[in-house]
């Protein structure tokens, strides 16, 4: 038969930290050596955000903090103390699914599945910074770029490109109904 | 947004093994490997990994109640290492504790004493020490011998190609939670639901009615969850019918990559005979396949590479020979294309070399020999289509492959730092299982009171759309919508003795088993329909939700009509077989009818070179691929999409490199795979056919595209030609960066 022996106790105290957490005030005990992965999948049972390879090299662990993508499987858990951290499962607005979900489910842009959280994460801190001013014109190497830390197995990619071009469209096209309607007031 | 599986992945909902909410006091497992590649396993020092807080139990081969055996093909694989050691990374022991973290520090804290043997890490050396998993194998048909004697040119030659690694995203795994009764269940991240469950029964000394197989879908399979995800399972099996504690053993990607096996590599030797006009008149070629430490499913992969040999061309007088040598690397395993793409990089090596010697263009052969209705494969059975050249010919027309040439050919002429190559790259796949019992599925199907229905099929769903294909299957037997038919996790307490979802044939086969269950009960329907409309059963349907009599719709919506048979004690539930008719292969003879059909599609792929550096980039891959009349050709455009690239970059970026026996790509910073920047733009057409075939789902889409990678190798290699080099030397894949530049710098790589 197996050794056994009874479990001991976690040697190192959690720390009490709180966070924005998909728009909600958040308060959690956190071990300190955790990373935001552990802490996102273990501590918080949000299991939408995917481990990979644990070495910042997948991308399917990509959350956004403060907007900005980063890879949770990278940060520690105490770095993001009184931080906004997003995952796919506030990625939508108002119980609806962000247009993005909604763009990727219906071209296929998501075939096992594995891939597509992190992806979104990082497709939607593109879409969110998209200005009409900055730049009008969506490009696929743009697109490419923001999601080139993001490896997809399944997909070839093309699909997902797809989905992201459309939505991209979408937002700059609103943009500027936005703009010629305000140009248009005396 | 319809279909189930694509919106919960896009709501972070779809639940992997890692993502199941954990059971009351669930144990974590981690797997110590073998450090040494091949040795006499002297024991195990466990002392210190004991004292790590959090570990519970330390599980080795002594503690197996049942057989230590893994081996499905051949009972060659023990779960854990008894005496011997194979390979770096062969399971030693499993290390459960209360967290996966304390699982991992015992991994670390153990050490093993291992009287290192030598290694044999190359087949052709495994080949000559007599080390074959099996007797090796001779296709033949015709007099290859008295063709190549008299042939206008004869080629000879040697090829090499590289390992890939499968990289699912979701790496191995599985939960085990032991239930009343001695039962075991299992969930796997598996492929093969029933090699899980006969594997594990045999590790416990269970019968198979005792262990529950479970498996909602894959992050991803590829081929590398098919034999290779049975020891992770087998493992928390074990660990939790010991401990009688739930066990979770996921792997980390570095000890995935390190301990699983991939796609094989292959060394071969080639004699090709043509005429003076370019007709091949004989093939010979030898294969020497890297199997590994075991057999796994080389033997069958080795099979699929042998009835493969032609390609897609058709040849009179053929052998192929093929070895099987054990070596003391990982099992290599299935990975999509099963050894066709191996064979088919062979053939278009010869051809390469072929119209150097004869000085024409490489797709002047390809065109020339391509395989028609009438040709005879190797095994014997006769091609029944022209697909492969209409396929060939589309692609040359629709995508404009003279003037593309010609456009290339003014590029390189004007550009002495960046060359441009293109190549054709044509497919034939035969489609079924090479053996030919595992071409059989089953399902069953529940019509619920309230008109929805619930499939299980022996299928398993890792991304390529199968549950779609089958849930469209069914919802086209009984007219309803797609959305009121679900499909269930694959479980083997629902559908037994499943064949792996592998070989492309996953929808072909469960697809057809559930609409034959549904047809059964779509006709006691209609029967109990036609009594209530008093009117002949030939005069009812079900079509867009409703009873129809003589075409008209009448006041029975489909639930009513369910109901009401219910209520009228008529069966709503219905099981059926499908075993795909007309084929059957003898092993013994080394002949016969293999495959039910064959895919067939043709590539055209674009590169551009940097002569200086020996970079490049896959510009763009153009198909004309063969999928008959599909019911979700979308779901087949991403197929075609992702092999293609995943195709590329076997030929291209991916390189597995081994040292005396370790892996040295072990993680995602030395082992590359297609990101978005590296992958091509697609065009993806299809080859409109009348006629075609009538296949419950369309043609079989998994694995065939992924042989258009290989038009990326010899893209390249034209490419490297145009900046003035002779590349004339042996063909050896993948086309890295650092092997373009030592070709570009004349070296032999």
């Amino acid at each position: 038969m197996p050794d056994t022996a009874p479990p001991s106790p976690v040697a190192v105290a959690p720390v009490l930290i709180t966070l924005q957490l998909n728009g909600e005030p958040t308060s959690v005990a956190v071990p300190p050596h955790w990373t935001l992965l552990e802490l996102l999948r273990y501590g918080l049972g949000l299991t939408g955000t995917k481990q990979g390879c644990d070495k910042g090299d997948c991308g399917t662990c990509t959350v956004r903090i403060d907007g900005e993508p980063q890879l949770a499987c990278l940060t520690l858990a105490l770095e993001v103390r009184d931080r906004h951290v997003e995952t796919v499962e506030g990625l939508g607005v108002g119980g609806e699914p962000h247009p993005l979900q909604e763009a990727f489910a219906r071209v296929g842009a998501a075939q096992c599945g594995f891939c597509t959280p992190g992806m979104l994460m990082s497709a939607s801190a593109y879409v969110d910074n998209l200005t009409l001013q900055d730049d009008p014109v969506v490009r696929r190497e743009d697109i490419a770029a923001a999601l080139a830390g993001n490896l997809c197995r399944c997909t070839g990619y093309t699909k997902i490109l797809q989905a992201v071009e459309e939505v991209a469209q979408v937002v700059l096209d609103r943009q500027r109904e936005i703009e010629e309607s305000t140009a248009e007031e005396p | 947004m319809k279909p189930q599986d694509p919106l919960l992945h896009v709501l972070g909902q779809s639940v992997y093994v890692d993502d199941l909410p954990e059971p009351a006091g669930m144990l974590h497992a981690a797997v110590f490997g073998s450090p040494i590649a091949h040795g006499l396993l002297r024991g195990l020092d466990v002392r210190q990994a004991r004292a790590i807080p959090g570990v519970v139990a330390i599980v080795t081969a002594a503690d197996v109640p049942g057989r230590n055996q893994i081996g499905g093909m051949v009972q060659d694989e023990p779960l854990l290492a008894d005496g011997a050691v194979h390979f770096v990374g062969q399971p030693v022991a499993c290390v459960v504790a209360t967290s996966r973290e304390a699982a991992h520090r015992g991994v670390a804290a153990l050490t093993a004493d291992i009287d290192e043997l030598p290694g044999v890490f190359e087949p052709r050396e495994a080949h000559r020490l007599g080390q074959l998993i099996i007797p090796s194998r001779t296709m033949a048909r015709g007099d290859v011998d008295a063709a190549l004697a008299t042939a206008a040119v004869v080629v000879r030659g040697q090829t090499r190609t590289g390992s890939q690694e499968h990289l699912y995203l979701e790496t191995q795994g599985a939960l085990a939670v032991p239930e009343e009764g001695g039962r075991v269940r299992i969930v796997s991240s598996t492929q093969a639901p029933t090699a899980v469950q006969r594997a594990v029964a045999g590790v416990l000394g269970v019968g198979m009615h005792d262990v529950e197989v479970d498996v909602t879908r894959l992050g991803g399979g590829f081929g590398g969850k098919e034999d290779q995800a049975t020891p992770w399972a087998a493992l928390a099996g074990l660990a939790a019918w010991l401990l009688r504690a739930p066990v979770k053993l996921v792997l980390s990607r570095e000890d995935d990559m390190r301990m699983t096996g991939k796609r094989h590599p292959y060394d071969a030797d080639y004699a090709m005979g043509l005429t003076g006009d370019g007709d091949i008149v004989a093939w010979q070629v030898e294969f020497f396949q890297n199997a590994g430490a075991s057999a796994d499913l080389s033997p069958a992969v080795l099979e699929r590479s042998l009835l493969h040999a032609t390609a897609s061309y058709g040849i009179a007088n053929v052998r192929a020979i093929g070895h099987c040598c054990r070596t003391n690397l990982p099992p290599f395993t299935a990975f999509r294309g099963f050894g066709g793409p191996q064979a088919m990089f062979v053939m278009e090596s010869a051809l390469d070399h072929a119209a150097r010697v004869l000085g024409v263009d490489r797709s002047v052969l390809q065109q020339r020999n391509l395989t028609r209705t009438g040709d005879v494969q190797p095994c014997g059975m006769p091609i029944r289509s022209d697909n492969a050249v209409r396929t060939f010919e589309q692609v040359i027309s629709q995508f404009g492959f003279a003037a593309k040439q010609r456009e290339i050919a003014a590029f390189n002429a004007a550009n002495r730092r960046f060359k441009r190559g293109a190549a054709l790259m044509p497919v034939c796949f035969g489609i079924s299982f090479t053996t030919t019992f595992l071409n059989q599925a089953s399902a069953l199907v529940h019509v619920y009171t309230d008109g929805s229905i619930a499939v299980s099929t022996g299928a398993v769903e890792m991304g390529q759309g199968v549950n779609a294909k089958i849930q469209a299957a069914v919802a086209g037997v009984f007219g309803v919508a797609d959305a009121r038919v679900r499909l269930e996790s694959t479980n083997t307490a629902r559908a037994a003795n499943t064949s792996p979802t592998a070989a492309s044939s996953g929808a072909d086969l469960n697809a057809a088993a559930a609409a034959q269950a549904a047809r059964a009960i779509a006709e006691r329907l209609k029967s109990h329909a036609a009594a209530l409309l008093e009117c002949p059963e030939s005069a009812v349907a079900l079509a867009d939700g409703r009873v129809t009599a003589h075409g008209a719709a009448t006041e029975w919506t489909f639930e009513k009509l369910a109901q009401a048979a219910y209520f009228a004690r008529v069966s709503l539930s219905a099981q059926a077989h499908y075993a795909t008719p007309g084929i059957l292969f003898n092993r013994a003879t080394e002949s016969g009818v293999a495959f039910a059909y064959h895919v067939f599609g043709t590539a055209l792929t674009e590169v551009t070179l940097d002569a200086l550096l020996g970079t490049y980039t896959i510009d763009r891959v153009s198909c004309v691929h063969d999928v008959g009349t599909s019911l979700r050709r979308d779901i087949d455009r991403g197929q075609v999409e992702g092999g293609i690239v995943q195709g590329v970059g076997w030929m291209t970026m991916e390189e597995v490199v081994y040292r005396d026996g370790k892996l040295q790509s072990a993680n995602l910073g030395t082992y590359k795979v297609p990101d978005i920047l590296a992958a091509p733009a697609l065009d993806v057409a299809w080859l409109e056919e009348p006629n075609a075939p009538s296949h419950v789902t369309g043609k079989a889409v998994g694995e065939p595209p992924l042989m258009y990678g290989i038009g990326a190798y010899f893209a390249l290699l034209n490419a490297v030609r145009a900046a003035g080099v002779a590349a004339d030397g042996m063909l050896e894949a993948p086309m890295t960066p650092e092997r373009a530049l030592l070709l570009l710098c004349g070296e032999r790589p």
